[in-house]
């Protein structure tokens, strides 16, 4: 049977690609967790166990500085963001009308816009314009409007599908608008910005383009990264970056069981299947 | 007055009314329809246009379809009603090819179809959803069948031109899907499905979208398309008002079985199986006792009896089902009957639906012509019916 | 009028938000494009010579040119290998589409130093690949690294997530019973692709395109750290004005010069794509 059997080679093709891909991104991550967690860390096969790396990065004061940095760095911006982008999707999903598809345009449009422009253009401003030199605040304000626009799509994606209906209905039954929001909207849209909230965190955790311009002096763990990559330390590199990676998955379990739980949805519909 | 089985009844003798074979041999009931429909057609191929043989379908442990069989003529109207769930727009996906039977087969004027992909079929379907594709004009959509089966442009503007003439679709031929009411884009679906002449049109609960005025005007024009076009259309709904008014034969379709398959007139007044009773039109269900020396039965808290054919196969003292419908339930201000007291009267446009209650606190439903009673609530009335207004089936849990 | 106050609130605070922070800077930087730099220092000396530099000197005109050949290549293959794969997940994902799809878009959030470090594990002279082509006793591959191939590799490494994730949304949300249709009346399934799937869908592909090829286009840091002496970018040597040379006003034109090269992309897109033929019914619910 020609018919099925096409089928059947297509799917496994099609599996053959997937599975390819997962390689390709996770093989260099699991040789650097590899190369962190031993000692012949350039070639680990097999690995030599040791943590000295990870004890080497702890101790190492520019690294924690560094870290702190990036730390305030990311929950500045992920709440930061987390909040515009809140009042962006209700206002382009409830009150913009006519001009919705304009304003959900000029809200994406930073995705658009090469995250380095970004940075070298908030500098132009601060340092231009204002003689200042970068500082933390300018870093967090500039990774904040590259965040907010994904921020933007993934609380418009889950207010899209959000039945307006039930804040209308607390209305006839007296509740005012603030009280409506926290009892009635908050309540089943919260996944939606708890998800934005640690994708902003993450993403400008992570920066180097856009942080590295603007804060001049001042470490993050990207941008001490990126200066131990060109001179070559290897080693703490890599438990630094299993160690971040370690904190992503963790965050990303947080996230898989809460969608386990049946608490987040992110637009899966089995009644679609 | 005690209800006495008329002559009228033996004539139901052919079609055993009083189904008391198992469900396996449910099959002869079919078998039997059709050897009368093939006797009263003519026969030259024209009959088994579509052959559906012993079709059975199942999803992982749930058979959907369970050993169908039906013929149907090229000229045939057919309605296949069943409640949600049913599996009759099951039957229609194997029809048109988008899953393969589990066991069984299906042919198509003449050839065997049943490894056929959908795209080679030749049929045409409309679906409840419309599904216009979104991306293409009406005018497009119209000319995507013909351009799949490599028609020359002439032949596609022709032919949309035509279904736009008879379909009254001028004027929308350029818009997007998206720019055209409920009514309209059902219209365009129709149109989509006729366009390439197909050898059989699908049709999915289409009307079950639109209101209630198009749809009532949909039926008409849907039956007077077939009528015109001369193929088989296979109409699928759960809507018995549909199925009754615009099809030739229905064919029942209940947890995956073919409960009948039959001419409508026979379908609505002598159902075969108790689900046909209760489904098709509105019944009162009564249950009585079989005395076979009286060759009667007798209904449970009603003071009368009903006759037995004595050719039936129940048993003495066996409780059984009778089934009687609204609109044949009599009422009549005193006389012979069953005493009742009006309870409530429900409007139900040109007919009023009476709720009458025995002495015993039994219910019975009449339903009345406006202009044959007037009545109101509190009234005494008498209530009977005609022998060969009963059906006799034995009882069944519900399912 | 209630809802126009509340437009202007809800809406307004986010555009306050980006016209200043977003709008302001870029504003900022036009400007210092159009001044030029001595020793380290901004004057703010109007003239249109970092323009006429890039015009002119061969240099910038072949780093924009490798630039967009490169963001092409990278992003053609990356929407190439992204559709079959979001196909399959969406088609034979079952309840795990979701968890594939994030598996997918997780490693984007690891930031792109920290992967082009794993990147180089893996495809440095003394790594991963390499390590293994001298344990199993051949020599090490000379292409794999510092080369064009290598930044190529590196940019698909670091895009290749999100590409996946905006085609994977877009195939998701398309109604595949479209296809059957057009399979019942007479399409076979290569044709129902083209005709079906592939325009219904081709906004999604088309922002995954762009959304891996303008990034690609300024990437300083894997070519810097993958490519070779000849493989310089235009981002690279954008980021180099701002870094090492301290030519800002320069830097500031060439990136006044990718941003409207971005915006022309843009431009490009809207209105070579007709909405209406990819089936996009507005913004409303259906």
């Amino acid at each position: 049977m020609t018919v099925s059997l096409r089928h059947r080679l297509t799917k496994y093709g099609l599996l053959g690609i997937v599975l390819a891909s997962y390689a390709f991104l996770y093989l260099p991550i699991v040789h650097i967790t590899l190369a962190a967690f031993s000692k012949n860390s350039n070639f680990p096969y097999p690995p030599i166990w040791s943590v000295a790396s990870f004890f080497r990065l702890a101790s190492n004061t520019v690294y924690q500085g560094a870290l702190l940095n990036s730390l305030l760095i990311g929950v500045a911006t992920g709440v930061l963001s987390t909040i515009i982008a809140m009042y962006a999707a209700i206002g382009v999903i409830r009150y913009a009308g006519r001009r919705a598809l304009l304003f959900a345009l000029f809200f994406s449009a930073p995705l658009f816009i090469a995250e380095i422009l970004l940075g070298i253009s908030t500098m132009a401003l601060y340092f231009v314009l204002f003689d200042m030199s970068g500082n933390l605040v300018a870093a967090i304000l500039a990774n904040t409007v590259h965040c907010f626009s994904f921020a933007f799509l993934i609380v418009g994606a889950q207010l899209y599908r959000h039945d307006w209906r039930m804040g209308e209905a607390a209305f006839v039954l007296g509740a005012g608008p603030i009280r409506t929001f926290f009892e009635v909207t908050l309540p089943l849209v919260w996944p939606s910005l708890l998800g934005a909230f640690l994708v902003s965190f993450i993403m400008s955790f992570n920066n180097l383009d856009i942080s590295f311009y603007v804060l001049g002096a001042t470490p993050t763990l990207p941008s001490v990264a990126w200066g131990a990559l060109r001179y070559g330390v290897k080693p703490e590199l890599f438990a630094l970056a299993t160690a971040v990676n370690g904190v992503i998955a963790l965050l990303m379990g947080l996230m898989f069981a809460l969608m386990r739980t049946g608490m987040m949805k992110f637009g899966y519909r089995p009644e679609r299947e | 007055m005690p209800l006495s089985y008329s002559s009228t009844a033996l004539e139901r003798q052919s079609m055993p009314g009083a189904m008391t074979t198992s469900p396996a041999k449910k099959p002869n009931v079919v078998t039997m329809a059709e050897q009368q429909w093939d006797a009263e057609k003519d026969r030259d191929g024209l009959n088994s246009y579509l052959t559906v043989s012993g079709v059975s379908k199942r999803y992982g442990n749930v058979w959907a379809l369970r050993d169908v069989s039906l013929t149907i003529a090229k000229t045939d109207f057919i309605a296949i009603l069943g409640p949600s769930g049913s599996g009759k727009s099951t039957l229609l996906r194997l029809i048109a090819g988008l899953d393969q039977p589990s066991a069984g087969g299906i042919a198509i004027d003449g050839s065997d179809v049943t490894k056929l992909p959908p795209h080679k079929r030749g049929v045409g379907m409309v679906f409840q959803d419309f599904l216009l594709f979104p991306h293409r004009t009406v005018r497009e959509n119209l000319a995507f069948p013909l351009r799949m089966n490599g028609s020359s442009k002439d032949l596609i503007a022709e032919r949309i031109d035509w279904v736009i003439g008879i379909l009254s679709l001028e004027g929308l031929a350029d818009r997007y899907p998206n720019q055209l009411s409920g009514g309209q884009q059902q219209r365009v679906a129709l149109g989509r499905g006729l366009v390439a002449h197909p050898k059989l049109l699908l049709l999915d609960e289409p009307l079950a979208n639109l209101d209630r005025e198009l749809r009532q005007e949909m039926e008409v024009e849907i039956r007077r398309y077939q009528k015109r076009l001369q193929i088989p259309f296979i109409y699928v709904t759960h809507n018995q008002e549909e199925a009754l008014s615009m099809s030739d034969r229905i064919a029942v379709i209940h947890n995956g079985r073919l409960e009948t398959f039959a001419p409508r007139r026979e379908v609505y007044d002598s159902p075969a199986t108790p689900f046909v009773a209760r489904f098709v039109g509105r019944s009162n269900k009564f249950t009585g006792i079989v005395d076979r020396q009286a060759a009667c039965v007798r209904l449970d808290q009603l003071d009368c009896t009903a006759p037995l054919p004595p050719d039936s196969a129940f048993s003495d003292g066996e409780t059984i089902d009778i089934f009687v419908k609204n609109e044949r339930v009599r009422v009549e201000r005193a006389g012979n009957g069953i005493a009742c007291v009006v309870q409530d009267v429900i409007a139900r446009g040109p007919f009023d639906e009476y709720i009458l209650v025995t002495q015993s606190g039994l219910v019975i439903l009449a339903s009345l012509r406006k202009d044959q009673q007037t009545l109101s609530i509190g009234d005494q009335i008498v209530a009977n019916w005609h022998d060969r207004d009963c059906h006799l089936f034995p009882s069944r849990p519900a399912s | 009028m209630q809802g126009h106050l509340l437009q202007r609130l809800f809406t307004g605070i986010p555009t306050l938000f980006l016209t200043l922070f977003f709008a302001l800077p870029l504003g900022a930087l036009v400007m210092v494009s159009f001044w030029r730099t001595e020793n380290y220092h901004l004057i703010r000396e109007w003239s249109l010579m970092n323009y006429h530099t890039l015009l002119v000197e061969s240099a910038y005109s072949t780093f924009l040119i490798r630039s967009l050949v490169m963001a092409f290549a990278v992003s053609i293959f990356l929407v190439a290998i992204s559709w079959p794969i979001a196909y399959f997940i969406v088609r034979s994902g079952g309840r795990y589409k979701l968890l594939l799809s994030l598996l997918f878009a997780v490693p984007f959030l690891s930031g792109e130093v920290l992967r082009l470090i794993s990147l180089q594990g893996l495809l440095g002279p003394v790594g991963l690949v390499n390590g293994l082509m001298v344990e199993l006793g051949g020599a090490p591959l000379r292409f794999i690294m510092y080369t064009n191939v290598a930044t190529f590799i590196g940019l698909v490494y670091i895009y290749l997530p999100i590409v996946v994730t905006v085609i994977y949304l877009s195939i998701g949300n398309f109604d595949f019973r479209l296809v059957q249709v057009a399979s019942i009346f007479g399409a076979s399934p290569t044709r129902a692709f083209y005709e079906i799937v592939w325009p219904l869908n081709l906004s999604g592909t088309i922002i995954g395109f762009l959304l891996s090829f303008i990034p690609c286009l300024s990437a300083s840091l894997a070519p810097r750290f993958l490519g070779g002496p000849d493989g310089t970018l235009y981002g690279m040597s954008m980021s180099q004005q701002f870094g090492e040379s301290g030519t800002w006003a320069l830097g500031a034109a060439m990136g006044v010069a990718l941003f409207l090269l971005s915006l022309l992309l843009l431009i490009g897109c809207c209105l070579f794509v007709d909405l209406r033929r990819t089936g996009f019914t507005g913004m409303g619910r259906a």
